[in-house]
């Protein structure tokens, strides 16, 4: 383990911030998707950001990582602006940096085990015989040792995650993102995928974000949740507290009313007009 | 008026973008320093390029031989000129035909594959996830395509050559009995290994460069849903095809020169 990551997960460092985001703007076209978002994500623990569908939440694991450039404010990742790092510095910075994908994201050509080793290969001078003892540690973390020669076509959904989170930690990064870990996953799997989030962050103390509007699981195991809709954060603090939280829009999303300040009609003119037609008015 | 103008500008400035991205995504991937893994990748795509186009070529070369052989010994019978069919068909092929239909056929077979493979990349996050573990794509998938095409496509056009020439010898020497001697050394006596071999192979060096370029940009650029690759893919066939013929009309220009 390097100087860095022991440092990061000294406990003295413990609940620091590890993400700073500040007056945060990001727009898509004439849309705003960040309208001076600002966040703090603590250092070794587990951090939700939730909201509703379309406001932004895996865009905003991007511009953490980099992969999209906002347009204007900072983004702090262990101390460092992510949006003034060069090419060759943001590649150095990812290697600290593990993130899960929606879609699993797993390199086809390769087998399962290859696809953890993938990491490892890349970055590190390792020995095969090391490589392969850590590769069947990251498998058995996630109880897939046994699918190790599989193919990505040959496993379900829900195994497919647990092979990307294996390769997410390949490298026992500082930072692992969740981006949707739950989505469309059978209750079984959201179950085992639940209890390795927050088993790897006991295990580890790595920082985690986990991106989902599934609220109960991610009200579960995250220590601090955030909530997001119209480019700005609209309640933040332990999820017991977001619970009791007064603002509408929080109590919406968080009980999930299907209509409320987030309305369940796209706008669009009167229904009567759009079907009588001009023969109302 | 104005509405057009202003359809007109964006578009412009749409390509113009277009051919900035390809330009920085080239210059990336063609330079960047060698990396431990970067031969055995290149192999591999130069087997998946390369290797695998071979059939195709090998094919369409044996039989535009043939047929370029058949067309020039009925026309050249006439004049009793039949050991003439040699010379011909190795300028014909070793100047234009050899590069540009390779070039072609590479556009679609490989130029295709190539598109496809790193669009459905993009479109299932395989290149995101490669960039948020360090490793750049533009390296580690990108330049083994690029420099693969770059070194098969020449070693290709050779090979149709060298095919379509036999299948030529096939139909004029040992089908129609055209003197064997005379195939050979009418060939060996006009072609000029500068000037009709060395300048094919320019040719093909150029197309190969510029229908990789194509089918790397067109894959990477691409829009990540099944239409959008699909898209992509047409755009390099359709793209690559007329890029080699129009450049081949200007590298004979230059390289022919004096036709006025």
């Amino acid at each position: 383990m390097t100087e860095k990551t022991t440092q990061h997960r000294s406990p003295e460092a413990a609940g620091t911030s590890y993400i700073e985001i500040r007056d945060l703007h990001f727009a898509r076209g004439p849309r705003k998707i960040f309208d001076g978002l600002n966040m703090s994500i603590p250092r070794g623990r587990i951090t939700g950001i939730m909201g509703p569908s379309g406001t932004g939440k895996t865009t905003l694991l991007r511009i953490i990582g980099g992969q999209v450039k906002p347009d204007a404010g900072e983004v702090l990742v262990d101390g460092q602006d992510v949006c003034r790092m060069s090419r060759d510095e943001l590649f150095e910075m990812r290697r600290g940096i593990g993130m899960l994908f929606q879609s699993s994201a797993l390199f086809t050509d390769l087998s399962v085990y290859e696809n953890v080793a993938f990491p490892l290969r890349v970055h590190t001078d390792l020995p095969e015989d090391s490589i392969r003892d850590l590769v069947l540690m990251k498998l058995n973390a996630v109880g897939l040792r046994g699918a190790r020669d599989l193919q990505p076509s040959q496993l379900s959904g829900g195994m497919s995650r647990r092979v990307a989170l294996a390769r997410a930690i390949a490298l026992d990064p500082n930072l692992v993102m969740y981006d949707e870990p739950f989505t469309g996953q059978d209750p079984i799997a959201m179950g085992v995928l639940v209890s390795l989030i927050k088993n790897l962050n006991a295990a580890l103390q790595t920082t985690a974000v986990v991106v989902s509007h599934d609220i109960h699981e991610t009200s579960s195991i995250a220590d601090k949740l955030y909530v997001i809709s119209d480019g700005r954060v609209i309640g933040e603090g332990t999820p017991a507290a977001l619970r009791e939280d007064d603002s509408a829009r929080v109590q919406q999303f968080m009980h999930g009313y299907p209509d409320g300040p987030v309305p369940f009609h796209y706008p669009a003119d009167e229904f009567v007009y759009d079907v009588l037609g001009e023969s109302v008015a | 008026m104005i509405q057009l103008l202003r359809i007109v500008g964006a578009r412009f400035l749409e390509r113009l973008g277009g051919l900035g991205r390809a330009s920085v995504l080239w210059g990336t991937a063609m330079f960047g320093l060698p990396r431990r893994d970067d031969l055995r990748l290149l192999v591999r795509q130069m087997y998946n390029v390369g290797v695998l186009s071979l059939a195709i070529i090998v094919l369409s070369a044996f039989s535009i031989g043939a047929v370029i052989a058949l067309q020039f010994y009925t026309q050249l019978a006439r004049f009793g000129a039949e050991d003439a069919v040699g010379l011909g068909l190795a300028l014909v092929l070793l100047r234009e035909l050899g590069p540009v239909v390779t070039g072609l056929l590479f556009a679609g077979r490989a130029g295709s594959a190539i598109t496809a493979e790193i669009g459905l990349m993009k479109s299932t996050e395989q290149l995101s996830s490669m960039e948020m573990m360090g490793v750049d794509p533009l390296h580690r998938i990108v330049a083994p395509r690029l420099w693969a095409g770059i070194i098969c496509m020449p070693l290709l056009t050779a090979i149709f050559n060298v095919v379509a020439i036999y299948g030529g010898m096939v139909v004029a020497v040992e089908w129609l009995g055209s003197d064997r001697g005379g195939f050979w050394s009418g060939m060996q006596d006009v072609v000029e290994l500068w000037d009709d071999v060395g300048k094919g192979m320019l040719k093909a060096v150029a197309f190969a460069i510029v229908v990789t370029w194509i089918a790397v940009f067109q894959g990477y650029d691409a829009e990540p849903t099944a239409e959008g690759i699909g898209l992509a893919t047409t755009r390099t066939v359709v793209t690559g095809s007329v890029v080699v013929l129009a450049m081949d009309f200007f590298l004979t220009l230059g390289m022919y020169g004096d036709f006025g």
